[in-house]
């Protein structure tokens, strides 16, 4: 059967993958089209085009076939999806051939009838009627003036395609009825460009016809032919012929010569039904009946005439392999070979750089494509698109034979540059799609229709608030497009007449002129834009940013470091990014600029490098509603500016994570920190979503990529740095002046001291200690003491130990600051400061008493800060120096309280000469606080809590009244346990003991309230006194005391009244500050216990000096436990 | 029961809005609604669905049954199937109603879905019948009926249970009506 069941052509230059220009088309009467790489391509891609297919022509990215539904129709290639149908017959169609440029199609068909068809327009049709018979075969004049078709009733016609007429016809074949008994095929050929010769086969001679003279210029032959020929084709320089017989033989003529170059025996002597060069010439791919491809090399190279025998017979030897098999089907017989081709080329490793110098050699015969030859590849390649062009350009014939030189092409082997990624507008689909998404965002969506009805452009918002949807014609083709809350931008690039504009619709505008436009300058288009509060920007393909008003007014310009990618605005932030150079294997390498452009204008990130995903390319890039930087790359990473750590990137969250399947995408809209939001459309099987129907929104959730985020920590974790992350925008917001809400932020602080103290208990659970003090420095002071709390009461006293030292230092640290303020103010402090550290608090003290008398309360409290802040150092080097200073020889008293509590580590050795309320005020703060937060924070230590609260104490008393203590003292000496025991007693039973208190403590009251100096010298002295009569009673102690002060010189007297006053104005300030808002009843009584807590805070430190006081209480409360 | 508080009951089922313009959370008695974002789909009872959209401000999301190809796999499935099969909703013809009455603009191809919705419900009414008819010609004590929805056993509970009543006092009745026409001559 001589209808065609494989049909080959060669050779694409639309191939676009890189290294692999020449393929083998070919294709079967099983309807199926292969795209083979290579002759060893063993998984050739696949185009099923029809049940039965009878002939295929490709050109230009289509693919004609005829198939056997009668119809010819187009495929889109290599894609190979549907495109339509060209033309119809009332039978199959026999062969469909392109014309030179592509433009059209002529299909002969067995019912007599021969079709040109334009190819962008099936409805243009010429139809040729003359035949007699089915057509055979058909070949358009390289001119395009004539056609010629041959047909069973043995006629070879030749057509003006212009008016249809038929010029010539010659009586050349044997007369048959149909296609199937026809002996030949004839497959004749123009000559390429000049179409000066047209070459038809005739039984075993090849006649060469003149163009307009039609007569028979001469005949090609030779004695290797024993057969009919059944198709010519020429080279592509048109100096060669090759002709196939119907017993397998193939030769190639030279023309000019007439000389038979190369000649070929098939060795199963199927016969040869397609025959096509490789566009370069020197290659004949060639396929037989039996659905055998083959390929010969080296044909009628220039100086490779010697050869040619050899070359035939060669060629004939090293496809025994390939067509042994009998099987029909090209796959199978296609894997037998691979073996073959391996042993020549190994053969031919070393001398392949001397290809072409050794084509006399023998071996250098036609082989097939050697699959581990890259560099012939390449070379094909370049050759091939170089050649395709002379071949469409040059109309003079000239021969572009290019000798293929492996070594003048070294093959580059290193990381291949990528392609830069080209600009785009965040939240746009592709502009090359007649209905897109210009633009979705959280304020709204701008699509664009670009068909033939419409060209408009349709704005929604979806706050339907802001304003309302409008509908914009598209006159200027605007391809780019931005939407804020106040104004719509639009942007299109520059055609051959008008520039490109920049187009606002300021529709917040108050006055009536809503819309302006800008041209830009000659050459240059825009290629991003965005918009911000009140202003817009463009970055253009000069490298410009231009900034204008949101009402038109032009602004900044600067220069970007790379052509832009995209850039979004928010507020007064702009944010480019930008090509910093090319990146390889597959990576882009961009930039970014973060510039504010409000009052501040200031570059916030200086061209820093983005960093994307691994062969992924920028996909969104805008702001967070809250105006932090993000961007998404095609590998779905979302990443965020992390301010809160020098402006570094962290991924927070991978979108293909939440994908279903591989294809699958989530195409981002927006990105909001509170709620933590990622607003995206999913989209199955794309990367973006269609017009139609209208995607719905899906929101995900944000996940840090923390290890081990299957455990309770891992979790707690990634959620204590997920929360501190997106919080930044807060800190950032309020440096930056802007309004934010401060219940948020407590919020976020809350939130996050809550997950530390879970993480806290969890590690104390484990027995992580260490990990407890590194957890504890993230805490603020608040939760540190309720730390405290949880470590002493799950008894981790080393670990509560080391705690308390941490919130000391903690607290120094938070001293620091305010100290530094106070600095600036201060200078003259500051430099005693620097030389002489324990100066510190002799200068404060006048400073604070004698200039900033009204605002007492707050300067004594920066004083204990800096007390504070001195003792760890002091304590440690110096024996109490402050006493030194005052002048108070008298230090066994405090030394003593100093030792008792030195199991502490640290003592304030100042608290017992100076203003001893400033650390209780502290303490009690703390304590305050600490309950206050563990009322807000009930879960987290609800057991801590709990037992605090409950007054069913009693067996735990030691336990946390120790734990108290603990979280009491480390800023103030530890008072002795019974005084201890006392105050807490105390507070925990203050309304039922208030009258024995008042008793106790009388005259402590009595004492303080109007502190004299007599008191205080008292208080210095009575060690003194007491050692010289240590069996004095308390009233003779003053009596004593009274005594002796008298005999002080008034000097000495004045001091201590002098020093007596400042205290006392310190305490009633204290008590002012302490006085609780309470209910009206309890008030009388709250102020009386909160002077008795004073007063017994006082004794705390002059414990040792009050023995009866220190019985007493100490009695009481044993008689109330 | 009549159709309307069956109408009433499904209008309590949640549907996606995307609502276009910008509320807080709203604290009802039947449960907290919203927040309510511009852009953002929010599920609210089919009342408050229907309301805003009939006040232009909400956009309607079909619930996912709501798509011509499901339905048409769910009527095969009704016509094939001998007994009831399972509804996507149990509120699946009041649901279509409502939606396709005030949002036929937001459900694409509503036509088809209307058609769809309605050739299930006549088949499942028609077996309904046919299972009612069976039930009293074979003199039945109980049946028991399987996936039906509110909707569908309101149209005929009252109807069957009249009439079962009516039978009944029929048959009982036969006796005492003659002696009572004896009694009249």
């Amino acid at each position: 059967m001589l209808m065609q069941p494989t049909l080959l052509t060669c050779c694409f230059p639309e191939k676009i993958r890189r290294g692999i220009c020449s393929c083998i088309v070919t294709c079967g009467s099983d309807g199926d089209v292969r795209i083979w790489e290579n002759l060893d391509d063993d998984d050739p891609k696949s185009i099923n085009v029809g049940e039965k297919a009878y002939s295929f022509a490709l050109k230009n990215g289509r693919l004609v076939t005829a198939v056997s539904n009668n119809t010819v129709q187009i495929h889109t290639f290599p894609e190979g999806a549907p495109d339509g149908i060209l033309t119809r017959f009332t039978t199959n169609a026999n062969h469909v051939v392109f014309n030179r440029d592509g433009t059209k199609i002529a299909a002969g068909s067995s019912d007599f009838m021969v079709k040109v068809v334009e190819v962008t327009d099936s409805s243009q049709q010429k139809t040729f009627r003359g035949h007699d018979a089915p057509v055979l075969s058909l070949s358009f004049d390289p001119q395009d003036v004539f056609l010629t078709s041959a047909s069973c009733d043995g006629s070879v016609r030749v057509w003006k395609i212009s008016d249809q007429t038929c010029v010539t016809s010659w009586p050349l074949l044997q007369k048959c009825n149909d296609v199937i008994n026809a002996k030949s095929i004839c497959r004749f050929a123009w000559q390429p460009k000049s179409g000066k010769l047209l070459a038809v086969p005739v039984e075993k001679v090849v006649k060469l016809y003149r163009r307009e003279t039609w007569d028979n210029q001469f005949d090609l032959s030779d004695n290797f032919i024993t057969q009919t020929l059944s198709i010519v084709t020429w080279s592509p320089c048109g100096q060669y012929v090759a002709a196939g017989s119907v017993d397998g033989c193939i030769a190639v003529w030279n023309v000019d010569t007439q000389e038979c170059m190369e000649r070929m025996k098939h060795e199963k002597s199927y016969t040869i039904c397609g025959l096509a060069w490789h566009p370069k010439g020197g290659q004949i791919a060639y396929t037989d009946t039996e659905g055998n491809l083959g390929l010969l090399e080296n044909v009628c190279n220039k100086d490779g005439k010697k050869s040619s025998g050899k070359v035939s017979s060669a060629v004939a030897k090293d496809y025994n392999d390939l067509f042994d098999e009998d099987d029909d089907f090209l796959n199978t017989d296609l894997i037998e070979p691979r073996s073959s081709p391996k042993v020549v080329s190994n053969e031919e490793d070393d001398d392949d750089d001397d290809l072409m110098l050794a084509s006399g050699h023998p071996r250098h015969r036609g082989a097939i494509i050697e699959d581990d030859e890259n560099s012939l590849d390449t070379a094909l390649m370049k050759v091939n698109s170089n050649l395709e062009k002379d071949d469409d350009n040059d109309q003079d014939g000239s021969i572009p034979v290019l000798p293929v030189s492996t070594t003048q092409r070294p093959f580059y082997d290193g990381p291949m540059p990528t392609p830069q990624q080209k600009p785009f507008q965040s939240g746009s689909t592709p502009s090359h799609l007649t209905h897109r998404f210009m633009v979705w965002n959280s304020i709204g969506i701008i699509r664009c229709y670009n068909d033939e009805q419409d060209n408009a452009i349709d704005v929604e918002f979806h706050d339907t608030s802001i304003h309302h949807a409008t509908h914009l014609p598209n006159s200027l083709n605007h391809t780019m497009a931005d939407l804020s809350s106040e104004a719509i931008l639009l942007a299109c690039e520059s055609t051959e007449e008008l520039a490109s504009k920049l187009h606002c619709v300021h529709f917040s505008s108050w006055d009536s002129n809503k819309e302006w436009t800008v041209d830009m300058p000659k050459d240059e288009d825009i290629e991003a834009i965005c918009l911000g509060q009140g202003w817009a920007a463009c970055a253009t393909s000069a490298m410009l940013t231009r900034v204008f008003t949101i009402g038109g007014v032009q602004k900044e310009i600067f220069s970007l470091p790379g052509p832009v990618v995209s850039m979004a605005g928010h507020g007064e932030q702009l944010l480019v990014i930008y090509h910093r150079g090319t990146g390889f294997d597959g990576d882009q390498c961009l930039g970014v600029q973060l510039i504010e452009l409000g009052k501040k204008k200031r570059q916030v990130l200086h061209g820093d490098p983005l960093p994307l995903t691994k062969k992924s390319y920028l996909m969104w890039v805008g702001f967070s509603a809250e105006g932090t930087p993000c961007y998404v790359d095609s590998e779905g990473i979302v990443k965020m500016l992390n301010r809160g750590l020098g402006n570094t990137w962290i991924p927070v969250c991978d979108t293909r994570e939440y994908c279903k399947g591989k294809s699958d995408h989530y195409w981002v809209i927006g990105i909001h920190e509170k709620p933590q939001q990622l607003r995206c459309i999913p989209c199955k099987g794309a990367r973006f979503p269609p017009t139609l129907p209208r995607p719905a929104v899906a929101i995900l959730s944000f996940k840090l990529p923390y290890c081990q985020i299957t455990t309770e920590k891992g979790q707690m974790e990634e959620q204590f740095w997920r929360s501190v992350v997106f919080h930044n925008h807060l800190d950032y917001l309020s440096k930056n002046g802007y309004e934010y809400d401060e219940n948020a932020k407590n919020e976020a602080a809350k939130e996050q001291q809550e997950l530390l103290m879970k993480l806290f208990a969890l590690s104390c659970k484990l027995e992580r200690e260490f990990r407890c003090v590194e957890l504890a420095d993230f805490m603020t002071q608040n939760a540190v003491s309720l730390a405290i709390k949880y470590a002493s009461r799950s008894r981790k006293l080393i670990l509560a130990q080391r705690l308390s030292e941490m919130a000391v230092e903690k607290a120094t640290e938070m001293a620091a600051p305010e100290e530094d303020e106070e600095e600036e103010e201060e200078d003259f402090r500051n430099h005693l400061n620097a030389g002489y550290s324990n100066s510190t608090t002799e200068w404060s003290q006048p400073r604070v008493r004698n200039l900033h008398e009204q605002d007492m309360e707050d300067s004594k409290e920066a004083d204990a800060v800096e007390e504070v802040e001195e003792m760890p150092e002091m304590q440690k080097f110096r024996q109490n120096p402050f006493c030194k200073t005052v002048g108070l020889p008298e230090m066994s008293a405090p030394k003593s309280a100093v030792i008792t509590t030195s199991s502490q580590g640290r003592v304030n050795p100042f608290k017992v000469s100076a203003n001893q309320k400033d650390p209780t005020a502290h303490s009690a703060n703390i304590l305050d606080n600490m309950s206050k937060f563990s009322k807000n924070t009930p879960t987290p230590n609800s057991r801590a809590v709990n037992k605090q609260k409950s007054p069913v104490i009693k067996p735990l008393i030691p336990k946390p009244k120790s734990k108290q203590a603990l979280a009491a003292t480390f800023f103030q000496p530890r008072p002795p346990h019974a005084g201890d025991k006392t105050v807490e007693e105390k507070e925990e039973k203050a309304e039922n003991i208030l009258p024995e208190i008042q008793a106790a403590v009388t005259e402590n009251t009595e004492n303080k309230r109007p502190k004299t100096g007599f008191q205080m010298w008292l208080e210095e002295n009575r060690e003194s006194i007491l050692a010289d009569n240590p069996d004095l009673e308390e009233a003779d102690i003053i009596k004593e005391g009274m005594s002796r002060f008298r005999v002080l010189s008034s000097d000495e007297r004045m001091v201590w009244t002098e020093k007596a006053k400042g205290v006392a104005a310190s305490n009633s300030a204290e008590a002012k500050k302490r006085k609780r808002p309470a209910d009206a009843k309890n008030e009388g009584k709250e102020k009386r216990e909160e002077k008795s807590k004073e007063d017994s805070s006082l004794p705390k430190k002059r414990k040792p000096l009050d023995p009866s006081i220190n019985v007493r209480l100490s009695a009481f409360a044993f008689k109330q436990s | 029961m009549d159709p309307a508080e069956a109408e009433f009951l499904a209008e309590k089922e949640l549907v996606t809005v995307i609502p276009n313009f910008s509320l807080d959370r709203i604290y009802l008695i039947g449960g907290d609604l919203g927040p309510f974002n511009p852009g953002l789909p929010v599920e609210v009872p089919l009342w408050l669905a229907v309301n805003l959209k009939q006040r232009q401000k909400c956009r309607l999301i079909p619930p996912e049954w709501m798509d011509a190809e499901k339905l048409e796999e769910i009527r095969d499935q009704e016509r094939k199937e001998d007994t009831f099969t399972p509804m996507p909703s149990p509120y699946y013809m009041e649901l279509t109603k409502l939606l396709l009455n005030y949002a036929s603009d937001s459900i694409p191809k509503a036509d088809e879905i209307r058609t769809l919705v309605k050739d299930t419900w006549d088949t499942r009414i028609a077996k309904l019948r046919l299972s009612a008819d069976s039930f009293v010609r074979q003199q039945e004590a109980h049946a028991k009926l399987d996936n039906l929805t509110l909707m569908e056993i309101n149209t005929t509970g009252t109807f069957l249970t009249q009439a079962l009543d009516h039978m009944y006092k029929l048959r009982t009745n036969l006796q005492p009506a003659e002696s009572a026409q004896s009694q009249d001559f």
